[in-house]
């Protein structure tokens, strides 16, 4: 258990700026490619 | 990084109730679904315009703009081609599908004839090939979005500093 939070712990520690920005960045692209696109997805429409 | 990456997210807040969320979409008029539509593209495209400068924005900027002339040419929504429908959906299930009306409330499309949509070729008629298995109907502005999102992505290579940084 002990060794099971350590392991969490280091992985937490390890997360810098770079990833903050990095997952930002993924984050706030999706929903500018959700946004701006307008693709439809008609399946499961009319059942 | 982004500028104004707020812009971002008051843009896409409009969208996430009127289309996403099960429960605020089905509570929300058409019109009122138009009017976010329309408010959410224009508060993207200022966000593309201020982060025009960034690999693949200018791409991006393109579809955005050409999928927001053919939704405010034709009411406020996208309007999907007969054609494009019929190549997704059983002609049973086409023939009920409302005409000129919204599919579903989580739908950004109309379903139109060709003949009565202002700007067909930038409309949503355009299907994958029949071997993809997630079938959906895409515009020629969605395609240039999507090269200018790989773009951008690529364009930033933030894999070397993450991997600089585990190591």
């Amino acid at each position: 258990m002990k060794n099971t939070f350590n392991q969490i712990a280091l992985s937490i520690s390890k997360i810098n700026k770079t990833h903050l920005q990095f997952a930002l960045m993924l984050m706030a692209l999706t929903m500018l490619v959700l946004g701006a696109g307008a693709p439809e997805d008609i399946d499961g429409v009319g059942r | 990084m982004f500028r104004a990456l707020w812009l971002v997210f008051l843009g896409f807040l409009p969208q996430l109730a009127v289309f996403y969320l099960p429960y605020t979409r089905r509570l929300l008029s058409d019109e009122f679904a138009s009017g976010s539509l329309i408010f959410s593209q224009v508060i993207l495209l200022i966000f593309s315009i201020v982060n025009i400068r960034l690999p693949g924005m200018p791409v991006f900027l393109i579809g955005l703009s050409l999928n927001l002339t053919v939704i405010l040419a034709n009411g406020g929504f996208m309007p999907l081609t007969m054609d494009a429908a019929a190549k997704l959906v059983d002609p049973s299930v086409l023939s009920r599908l409302p005409l000129g009306e919204r599919l579903s409330n989580a739908s950004k499309d109309i379903l139109l004839p060709e003949s009565k949509i202002i700007l067909p070729w930038l409309a949503d008629r355009f299907v994958p090939p029949p071997f993809m298995p997630y079938r959906f109907a895409f515009s020629l502005g969605d395609v240039f979005i999507a090269a200018g999102a790989f773009w951008m992505l690529v364009g930033k290579q933030p894999v070397p500093a993450l991997v600089s940084g585990d190591a």
